[in-house]
């Protein structure tokens, strides 16, 4: 059983999750350094939960650990603060209603905040107020931003981050799925069979999948 | 003299020269400007997994944007590899008014052959005399049953897989066994030859070994695909893995790193290069070393700045300059997504292993018969088939368990043929010195002034329509393709500027790849190029190389030079 990573979450030196996972299980990784971060950029601790709870919420935990569990939301958080996935680009505010009052003085967006902010709305205050569907929410904001003819939207940025925060952790990358680093041979045509499962290091299909 | 020759240069070819010329008894020096990188010890991320990296593989784009902006571009860039580009801050160029050029460079012991795409193609005829016969550029003073031999003896000894296919336009080589097609792609091949039987899709020919040379401490591939973090195994090609140790076995090669080479002397009485002027990266001084002949290494459009530094008295407008076309005629292959097509009906099917090469779709236009639309060269196509895996989920709506368990299996299959055209060498495109602007080592930066013409253009909108063909009639579903070439250099085939000609008048180099003013120094990377085919050159710059060595050593002991 993987311990729940939240656990450890009020002190903000404390590493990710994806290290509180090596720990456990002794596998080395590379530790998410938020406190290296510059003050404006640095996440709140509430905003460190929230995210976690998304990962957790879009990749849940099943036989094998959540995305909230292995740390991807601080993943996220790192990767919105060093401008991965194209987060740091301009964006056009009049898009969307409320991206205007997250922007950064370069005219990109904070994506942390306006998720906070987006969330709480949506929640009447509190996203994480007990008792909250947040997997309606989300689920709501999710269909949004993949509704016909939305092609950029800043959610589908930060759920992008959790999927590489999520798949290239040890637990999402090797246990949910297969992560083979020295293959050995090529097998160019090979059945599928309902336990097929796809993997996480085919870097042709990481790149442009 | 302080040695019998000079290699500038540790790269695809630099590694080539230095083996040849100490192989054949010659006291050679090697001078690279980059750090010094050993085989299976200094591959420091080839191992790690993704969550090893800080940035898990994908780097952190803030520090990119600011040291490796134009690296940043290349697709094998990245936070495993970022160490084997080099630092644009560092080492800027700059590009005239409305040129757009990506120069993706790799300054270190190997340089791009740790790095390179590994493709390895032999030109034809149809290559080689494509300058005379539509009158673009100076015209080939060699054909290809001049470099076949030496295609032979490269392609033997580096390794290359691949299938014969009978191809007069691509012709076969001394291959190790090919790697296999999937399952989507041996049924596009299938398709495309029943409907036209003179377009030939097979696997790409690739510097990456099926079978193990043991007596060369080389490895057959173990099906990473992640060669440019550099391979532990030896199983692609790279100076590391292959010509070094060979040059290495002489006992007769030196080799300094973190030297820049400034320039040339020229003694004008005897029209000699007398010395080589490199700077010491870290300390900053000049030394000097002296050979009896010398080859230049350092990548094609460094090998120009070479010459062009080396401006005298005697050689005003740079050295192996008379004719005044050094620098001018500079290429690269126009190259786009020409389609990508999802390719439904394969869902039963996957593959194991990350096969390290895709396909190549061979050039059909423009042989016998003048068939292309606006333009008289050709093109080609690689790409490949691949299903995806998790990061279709970035596409997808959805959150929660059904979102999750979609992912755990592989994807839909989709297919890419990326167009590759013929690059006329034009007088215009070209490179010249900044002396405004001086990098790190205080040295000139260069200015590159580049732009596609019509013809390119006309080749890939060719290219996009008959890609888009092709998938469809191979049952795919056609949803995105381009054909407009992507900004010069994007290929990473950027060539010419010291070309290969008949007259001294108009060319820089003889057909031996040596200059026409200057009998002892050569120049055999991608610079001496004339024309840049449609296929990827590195093989043929080795070829080439192996071959100028062979004629070099035979003039030294000719006392020719």
């Amino acid at each position: 059983m993987v311990k729940h990573a939240t656990d450890g979450w009020e002190r903000r030196d404390f590493l990710g999750g994806a290290a509180l996972l090596a720990l456990l299980i002794g596998i080395p990784v590379a530790a998410i350094k938020l406190d290296d971060l510059p003050a404006d950029e640095a996440p709140t601790d509430r905003q460190r939960l929230l995210m976690s709870h998304v990962a957790q919420l879009v990749i849940p935990r099943t036989e094998t650990p959540g995305a909230g569990d292995v740390g991807a939301g601080d993943f996220v958080l790192l990767a919105l603060a060093h401008g991965l996935s194209g987060s740091s680009d301009p964006i056009t505010p009049e898009t969307l209603p409320g991206l205007s009052g997250h922007l950064r003085h370069d005219g990109s967006l904070r994506h942390a905040d306006w998720l906070e902010s987006d969330l709480d709305r949506r929640s009447n205050g509190n996203f994480l107020r007990k008792g909250i569907d947040q997997a309606k929410i989300l689920g709501g904001l999710d269909a949004e931003a993949y509704a016909d003819g939305m092609d950029k939207h800043p959610w589908r940025t930060i759920k992008t981050l959790i999927l590489t925060g999520y798949y290239t952790s040890q637990a999402g990358g090797s246990q949910e799925l297969r992560y083979e680093p020295v293959p050995g041979r090529w097998e160019p045509d090979l059945p599928v069979t309902p336990d097929t499962r796809a993997i996480s290091n085919d870097w042709t299909a990481v790149d442009f999948g | 003299m302080d040695f019998d020759a000079i290699v500038v240069g540790s790269g695809i070819t630099g590694g080539w020269a230095a083996k040849e010329l100490t192989e054949a008894g010659l006291k050679v020096l090697m001078i690279e400007r980059g750090r010094e990188i050993r085989h299976q010890q200094d591959y420091d991320t080839e191992m790690k997994a993704p969550w090893e990296m800080p940035f898990r593989g994908i780097g952190d784009t803030e520090m990119y944007l600011k040291q490796h902006p134009v690296q940043m571009l290349n697709r094998h860039f990245t936070e495993y590899t970022e160490k084997h580009f080099v630092n644009d801050a560092e080492n800027p160029y700059s590009t005239a008014p409305g040129t757009d050029f990506t120069w993706f460079r790799s300054y270190q012991l190997g340089g791009r052959s740790l790095t390179w795409g590994r493709q390895s193609y032999r030109w034809s005829d149809y290559d080689f005399g494509a300058n005379a016969r539509d009158g673009h550029g100076t015209d080939w003073p060699i054909r290809y049953a001049d470099l076949a031999p030496w295609y032979d003896k490269v392609e033997e000894f580096i390794g290359v897989s691949g299938q014969s296919e009978g191809l007069k336009q691509l012709p076969d080589g001394k291959f190790q066994p090919g790697m296999a097609l999937n399952a989507v792609e041996q049924h596009v091949r299938s398709a495309i030859l029943e409907r036209w039987p003179e377009r030939c899709l097979t696997i790409g020919r690739t510097a990456n070994m099926t079978q193990a040379k043991p007596d060369e401490g080389r490895a057959a591939c173990q099906y990473r695909s992640i060669c440019a973090r550099g391979c532990s195994f030896g199983a692609y090609f790279s100076t590391q893995s292959s010509t070094l140790p060979a040059a290495k076995k002489t006992g007769r090669l030196t080799v300094i790193t973190d030297a820049v080479v400034e320039g040339l002397d020229f003694d004008p009485a005897t029209r000699r290069v007398t010395a080589v002027r490199y700077s010491d990266t870290k300390t900053k001084q000049t030394h000097r070393a002296t050979s009896r002949i010398v080859f230049l290494n350092a990548g094609a459009f460094n090998s120009v700045h070479v010459l062009l530094n080396s401006a005298s008295e005697a050689a005003p407008n740079g050295l192996a300059n008379s004719s005044g076309v050094l620098g001018t005629h500079i290429m690269d292959h126009a190259n786009t997504l020409s389609a990508l097509a999802l390719m439904p009906g394969f869902e039963k099917h996957t593959s194991f292993g990350n096969r390290p090469t895709g396909v190549v779709l061979a050039r059909y236009r423009n042989m016998d018969a003048l068939d292309g639309v606006g333009h008289s060269r050709g093109f080609s196509f690689q790409g490949g088939a691949f299903q995806s895996t998790w990061t279709a989920g970035r596409r997808d709506a959805g959150i929660g368990e059904a979102y999750k368990e979609k992912l755990r299996h592989p994807g839909m299959w989709r297919m890419v043929l990326v167009g590759f055209a013929d690059c006329l060498p034009r007088a215009t495109n070209r490179l010249t010195l900044d002396r405004s602007r001086l990098d790190a080592n205080g040295l000139p930066t260069l200015k590159v002034q580049f732009a596609f013409g019509k013809e390119e253009g006309a080749a890939l909108a060719q290219a996009k329509a008959e890609a888009t063909e092709m998938l469809t009639a191979a049952g795919g579903v056609v949803i995105a393709g381009g054909d407009q070439p992507g900004a010069g250099g994007t290929a990473i085939h950027e060539m010419g500027g010291a070309r290969m000609g008949h007259d001294p008048a108009t060319s820089v180099l003889n057909k031996w790849s040596q200059a026409h003013d200057v009998a002892n120094l050569f120049v055999t990377d991608g610079a001496q190029m004339s024309s840049t085919a449609c296929q990827n050159p590195s093989l043929t710059y080795m070829a080439l190389t192996a071959r100028a060595c062979d004629a070099a050593v035979s003039m030294l002991r000719e006392n020719r030079i």
